[in-house]
């Protein structure tokens, strides 16, 4: 017949996707047949989500060309994947809470009479059709305000595939593939049993999926062939059958160390910081950890694995329920950022446009916004303080900026320095940097390591949460690493390994922690 | 980038004379000029008040009705015998108040500002009515009322009020914290939390800043009057909020100045003046003046999407 009942569901070649300073994608080929479900695995940062972007036009690609049942098409936007029959489930759901599930599925297409009245009979009838069909059972009038993560899921799942109109048309197509990007995260086991029933009832069908994950056991599971990414290329396509547990987290671990890490170690000294039983309820459990002086502590995990949040915490930027903070031995008690600060407390946040920078204001206001209360004498800050202040730190920083110049112009290498530069302004020994390197040039990133030594030989302990596990191992003293809420291992420098650490990360067995190694591909 | 945001308003200004002066001989007169910055100086005073909020970040519909509820209180101390400085000290308070009760609502009870100065708005103005029986109180001395009528030079006592208040507004935004903090909740309020500012308390006291203002154009209005009504200062939020605006402040916050909002409120007057010379009719002016309002922020939003691409 025709060349599309043969040819990939889905074909990606040479996608190529670059951002200011970094190259996302570089290259990258990817196809998947109908009935395929395809596990997409990599480290975070490794290319997935950004080539699923493309795939469902949220971004457009740099270079490549994107073929659908053998045909070349442009996704120029996520209207257009859709009537190519795309589907993707973004890890973060996009539903109204307020309205009920058969309205959240049928959102776009609410069936209607005489040119604009909500059809509410056909609405439930086609919503019942569509759940059972899906062997679903959620009760359509349900407000998905009041329903569990495991629940919206499915409404998630069941809106990706619900026919367009009461006759699907050519030019507006059913889910042909199908995206998931860690639709297990949030789900208990006996939930997820239901998504892989599911999934398989769906790929029986002949829906193409792509299916994102860090759980290794559910690669095993439900996977038919396995793509893995690293650093923003294609590593591998293999055969479910072809790979085992170690060989993958190899080939998602390993890699060129091309990166140079200008490590300086230096004596340890006199305990900065330490945390006791640290918990959040759901979050953390029992965090406990210690920071001394000289010290940088690698802090690894996948997202989600509470990384961010522990930083937080620590910072005094968000409540915890229980557990105890220790500053140079002493017992702190931070009621906000303005406490730990006052402790020396400095933390460079996730996201730098959302969380560090006033990015309307100039650079040297920026850098001294923590410290405009200590400058000021009865609330007047002294005339050009604030530059005073933040010359010297620009110049060490090297920011390519004039100190009035709003930090909105500058590039992100630059602003993250800005950053940076508020807390060396200031008494910090304790600096908590959480993903410092993220979306900056490699020139930058090199300025950043060796800022890092500086401030380990003048004394100062760094917490590093990154998820780029070369610049962990490379800079790292010691390395912690978080799964789901706790701290799973630890590794001294010596130790660590790229593979060890990814293990660890993904929650399975390490050698450094149990001498009885659990069977591969099993959740501890 | 915000300088020349700024010129672009005053050229606006700039040019709304120049053809106001071809249209109207009397217009360019000094007495019209002099007039049209007194009338002005009660919009822009209560604006000032209201660039604070809209610089943080939020919006306050309350201020013309706190102008009425602080007139009513500053005109029954008067009757009742206060000494001036004790009335004026009653005024002040009573805006003070009612700023720092919807700041403290907006901070700590985690309200939308919109909804909360809306409530603000009606509970003010209904106690000014029942505190006054919903008459106005009239007849004060001539030292009260040589705050409207008194001259220093060719420059009414209004207009000096108002450039004391601008000088003192600006200094705290330029050179003090609370101005830098007033900027950076605006722009940022996480970033500026995590910078480890007491944003609780900073917006309690913006909201305070522009209930103050509130009282100091009940001061000026209450003189000029020479009687304080509780249904004054209806409107005075609308035309607080749109000097502010054809100023070049950004209703997100963190963008904006005070010389942007004075440019505003004098647009805003030359229109109104203007528009009375030309013997347009009120209703046509209202029209107009909506127009410019939409108008110039449209300027400001293309300028402002074609400077980032």
């Amino acid at each position: 017949m025709t060349i599309s009942d043969r040819a990939p569901a889905l074909e990606m070649r040479g996608i190529r996707k670059a951002f200011p300073g970094v190259v996302a994608l570089d290259d990258v080929d990817f196809a998947v047949d109908p009935g395929d479900v395809h596990m997409l695995l990599g480290e975070n940062g490794a290319g997935k989500s950004t080539l699923m972007k493309i795939l469902g036009g949220a971004y457009r690609k740099d270079a490549g060309q994107i073929r659908i049942g053998g045909r070349v098409v442009e996704i120029e936007s996520p209207r257009a994947a859709h009537a190519l029959g795309i589907r993707v489930i973004y890890q973060e759901f996009n539903l109204v809470a307020h309205l009920s599930v058969a309205e959240n599925i049928f959102l776009g297409s609410l069936p209607t009479r005489w040119g604009g009245i909500v059809d509410w009979r056909a609405l439930a009838i086609r919503t019942s059709h569509l759940l059972q069909d899906l062997g679903m059972t959620l009760d359509p009038n349900a407000l998905v305000a009041g329903l569990g993560l495991a629940q919206r899921q499915m409404v998630e799942i069941a809106k990706a595939l619900a026919p367009s109109s009461a006759m699907a048309s050519a030019d507006k197509p059913d889910a042909k593939i199908l995206v998931m990007d860690e639709p297990s995260s949030a789900l208990t086991s006996r939930e997820v049993d239901r998504l892989f029933a599911l999934v398989e009832r769906l790929a029986s069908r002949g829906v193409a999926i792509v299916y994102i994950t860090h759980r290794l056991d559910e690669v095993f599971r439900i996977g038919r062939r396995i793509t893995v990414m690293r650093d923003g290329r294609h590593v591998t396509t293999r055969a479910i059958g072809e790979v085992d547990v170690p060989e993958l987290v190899r080939m998602m671990a390993n890699r060129d160390l091309s990166e140079h890490f200008p490590k300086v170690r230096v004596a340890r000294g006199a305990e900065l910081l330490r945390v006791e039983g640290l918990t959040v309820r759901g979050v953390l459990s029992d965090i406990n950890l210690s920071l001394h002086a000289g010290e940088v502590v690698g802090i690894s995990g996948v997202l989600g694995a509470g990384r961010t949040e522990l930083a937080r915490a620590i910072a005094g930027a968000d409540r915890f329920d229980s557990g105890r903070l220790f500053v140079d031995g002493k017992g702190a008690r931070f009621r906000g950022p303005a406490d730990a600060i006052a402790s020396g407390v400095g933390l460079l946040p996730e996201d730098r446009k959302a969380q560090g920078l006033v990015p309307a204001l100039n650079v040297a206001r920026n850098i001294a916004l923590p410290h405009a209360r200590r400058m000021a004498t009865l609330g007047v800050l002294p005339g050009r303080c604030e530059a005073d202040l933040a010359a010297p730190i620009a110049e060490e920083l090297r920011v390519k900026a004039t100190p009035t110049q709003p930090v909105q112009l500058l590039s992100g290498g630059n602003q993250q320095k800005v950053v940076l530069g508020k807390w060396l302004a200031g008494a910090s020994r304790i600096f908590i940097f959480d993903e410092p390197t993220r979306g900056i040039d490699v020139g930058a990133k090199v300025e950043i390591y060796q800022l890092m030594n500086r401030l380990a030989a003048r004394g100062a302990g760094i917490i590093m949460i990154s998820s780029e596990l070369p610049e962990l191992l490379g800079m790292s003293d010691r390395i912690l690493v978080m799964h789901r809420g706790r701290i799973h291992a630890e590794f001294s420098s010596a130790d660590a390994t790229e593979e060890n650490v990814l293990r660890a990360a993904l929650g399975l067995a390490s050698p450094a922690l149990s001498d009885a190694a659990l069977p591969a591909g099993v959740e501890r | 980038m915000r300088a020349a945001r700024q010129f672009g308003t005053l050229i606006g200004l700039v040019l709304l004379c120049a053809a106001l002066w071809i249209l109207t001989p009397h217009f360019l007169t000094l007495s019209n000029l002099v007039n049209i910055v007194e009338q002005t100086s009660i919009n822009a005073i209560v604006a000032v008040g209201m660039t604070f909020v809209i610089l943080s970040g939020g919006i306050d519909l309350s201020v013309g009705s706190i102008v009425a509820l602080a007139g009513v209180v500053l005109g029954a101390a008067l009757q009742g015998g206060q000494p001036l400085p004790v009335a004026l000290i009653l005024a002040a308070l009573t805006g003070v108040a009612c700023g720092l009760a919807n700041g403290a609502l907006i901070s700590w009870g985690r309200l939308p500002p919109f909804i909360v100065t809306l409530g603000t708005m009606s509970i003010a103005r209904g106690g000014a009515l029942l505190f006054t029986e919903g008459r106005p109180v009239s007849g004060f001395d001539a030292s009260f009322r040589a705050i409207a009528t008194g001259r220093v030079g060719v420059a009414p006592a209004p207009v000096i009020a108002m450039a004391v208040v601008y000088a003192a507004a600006y200094f705290v935004l330029a050179r003090t914290t609370f101005g830098r903090y007033v900027y950076a909740i605006g722009g940022n309020e996480e970033a500026t939390r995590l910078s480890g500012v007491s944003i609780r308390f900073h917006k309690t006291m913006i909201y305070g800043v522009s209930g103050l203002m509130s009282a100091c154009a009940a001061v000026l209005l209450t003189a000029r009057l020479n009687s304080a009504q509780p249904i004054a200062g209806i409107n005075y939020e609308l035309d607080a909020i749109a000097a502010t605006v054809i100023g070049g402040a950004s209703l997100m916050g963190g963008e904006g100045t005070l010389g942007g909002t004075l440019v505003g409120a004098l647009i805003m007057g030359v229109l109104r003046n203007g528009l009375n010379l030309l013997g347009v009719s009120s209703f046509l002016q209202q029209i107009v003046i909506g127009g410019v309002i939409v108008i110039a922020v449209l300027l400001d939003t293309v300028l402002k999407r074609k400077h980032r691409t």
